[in-house]
């Protein structure tokens, strides 16, 4: 299936593919943290005494918290632009850092504003709370909408989270939308700034509904849309090693999906116990005609599943998302170093990035280096070189370290590198490559840890 | 994943940071109200002595601007007392307000009448409109007393 190899162009619709570079999301979101900040200031004529010091500090983490939830919402809203500029794992990374910073000003603007409020009633902060929360409009679903806030961030936190499965987790994550669009009420009807305030409305409703679209368009109609247009089906599962198999993916129109190499989808089988997952797989060969093809290590029971999937089974694959691309490189002469299940996206960047390129794969044995005959073909059709390491048997192995990757590769200092693999294995090559001289806007690589 | 001695640094710098910005924007404000409601006198003994010395009849205070809105009372003097207090103008900008002013007017006129002057205490919750009213019953009172 995969013995004629083709130096391919990248598609049209990758070419033309806008990326958003990664600097202008944070710079984005700060402008808009000054407006809001601004939207403050210019409605507060003094701050007056103790009740007026913690209902106006209330009132600014309030409204940088209700921003800054829109914010969050927009960076997962995978917008293709944002993916493949800033690269999916950035933008989670932002959202991860992000979400947590966001839960504790929340935390901070409700025990603000509960205390000012209480100092101006002259009352305990126990009866005020009872009052904000039962006499205030749209407030007992802002109050359900800040403790399911919080109970997502609790479990959200990495000792929490490594307790339950990916999944349980994800779906229970999704329980922010419903406490994000509970909350949104009060802060038009209970906000300060918004008491009579046609313009500050009509930016609330604007970012709010904008932040909305932008979800229900790319996250919902886009995939659906993509589903219907390309009718994507499983026509054949390969094992390559053990516990590693390529599924190989036909469908119509390929080349509109505009999937360079190096990036990945998010897929869903319409598989019994498959299809509520969308989980992402590089591609691992340029999209050719009317095939795609993933190759999958078993990790889980997800990824387990796929050595069994039927062919003619259904397919939704969201994307390609991802930065990890040629489009990246800035030097002729390149790296690839692959560690495991990372030969993956690599190896589709092997065949197609132009000028100088050696592939440097590690592995646990040699039965573990996955696509082997495949790599060997494409070296010797183009010339490039190819370096094979395994821990097992003792000898072959390639320490990351300074001295042996300038030995293995004298001229590394001149190449761009791509890095994929284990987040332990990464852990020590990064160090190690810059150690060895390259910098660090010349090393590439996506890390999905956060 | 990073160390925890980064990730704690991280977490002390952004709190830092934030409780910083909120504290710098709180102090650039002025902290004596400019509000001119809140910035009048106090009503003081000369509420007293206004409805005593008072002429018979009902006056309208004058239209007191408050951070939510207009607010105007009405009194009514009769052989030196006060005997009838309304508010004609209360903010209502949004459901928010009216709902503040439909508890806190009440409350108001009732401390009022009990009082029989313009010292009295403002409603919690209705800090401004309660200034508001008081300042506006004042007037009212001045103009009873000629």
């Amino acid at each position: 299936m995969m013995t004629t190899i083709q130096r391919v162009a990248v598609g049209h619709a990758a070419r033309r593919a806008w990326r958003v570079p990664p600097s202008w999301p944070p710079a984005v979101i700060a402008v808009g943290a000054f407006l809001v900040v601004l939207m403050w200031w210019s409605s507060t004529p003094a701050v007056v005494g103790l009740d007026g010091l913690l209902t106006e500090a209330g009132r600014i983490t309030g409204l940088l918290a209700g921003y800054g939830c829109a914010m969050l919402l927009a960076l997962m809203a995978r917008v293709p632009a944002l993916e493949r500029g800033a690269g999916s794992d950035r933008l989670a990374r932002w959202h991860s850092m992000g979400g947590r910073y966001i839960v504790s000003l929340l935390v901070a603007h409700v025990l603000l504003i509960i205390w000012g409020y209480a100092v101006t009633a002259n009352t305990d902060v126990f009866h005020e709370t009872a009052a904000v929360v039962l006499d205030y409009p749209e407030m007992i679903k802002a109050t359900a909408g800040f403790l399911l806030l919080l109970g997502v961030g609790i479990i959200s936190a990495r000792a929490l989270r490594r307790r339950m499965r990916y999944e349980t987790w994800h779906y229970l994550h999704f329980l922010t939308y419903v406490a994000i669009y509970l909350a949104f009420g009060h802060q038009l009807a209970d906000g300060a700034q918004f008491a009579g305030a046609t313009w500050a409305r009509a930016l609330w409703y604007t970012l709010y509904i904008g932040v909305a679209a932008t979800l229900v368009w790319f996250r919902f109609l886009v995939p659906v849309r993509r589903a219907l247009r390309h009718r994507l089906r499983v026509a054949a599962v390969r094992t390559e090693a053990p516990g590693v198999v390529s599924v190989y993916v036909t469908g119509r129109r390929l080349d509109e999906l505009g999937a360079e190499p190096g990036q990945f989808f998010r897929w869903r089988f319409l598989a019994p116990g498959l299809w509520w997952a969308a989980n992402p797989y590089s591609l691992s060969a340029p999209v050719r005609g009317d095939q795609l093809r993933i190759t999958v290590k078993e990790a889980g029971d997800h990824s387990r599943a796929l050595a069994h999937l039927r062919p003619g089974t259904r397919v939704w694959a969201e994307g390609p998302y991802g930065a990890f691309t040629g489009a990246a490189r800035r030097r002729d002469r390149t790296l690839l170093l692959a560690g495991g299940v990372g030969i993956t996206p690599l190896r589709a960047l092997f065949e197609t990035l132009p000028g100088d390129v050696v592939l440097v794969y590690l592995a646990r044995g040699p039965r573990d280096l996955a696509l082997r005959d495949e790599l060997d073909a494409i070296a010797a059709e183009r010339g490039a070189r190819v370096h094979y390491f395994v821990d097992d048997p003792a000898g072959h192995a390639l320490p990351l370290t300074r001295r042996a990757l300038r030995g293995l590769i004298p001229d590394l200092p001149s190449r761009d590198v791509y890095l994929c693999g284990p987040p332990g294995m990464t852990a020590a090559a990064l160090p190690a490559l810059r150690r060895s001289g390259v910098p660090r806007r010349h090393i590439h690589h996506e890390s999905f840890e956060f | 994943m990073r160390p925890t001695a980064i990730i704690v640094g991280r977490i002390a710098a952004a709190t830092g940071a934030t409780a910083a910005g909120v504290v710098m924007l709180l102090s650039l404000k002025p902290h004596d109200s400019a509000d001119p409601a809140l910035a009048a006198p106090d009503p003081g003994p000369s509420g007293i002595a206004s409805a005593a010395n008072a002429q018979n009849g009902t006056f309208q205070g004058r239209v007191v601007k408050t951070r939510y809105g207009p607010v105007q009372v009405e009194a009514t003097v009769s052989n030196g007392k006060l005997t009838d207090v309304r508010a004609l103008r209360m903010p209502n900008e949004d459901e928010k307000d009216r709902e503040i002013a439909r508890e806190a007017e009440p409350k108001l006129e009732k401390r009022a009448l009990a009082a029989g002057d313009a010292r009295i205490d403002a409603v919690s919750g209705a800090t401004y409109t309660s200034k508001g009213y008081v300042l506006s019953l004042q007037s009212a009172l001045d103009r009873a007393g000629g």
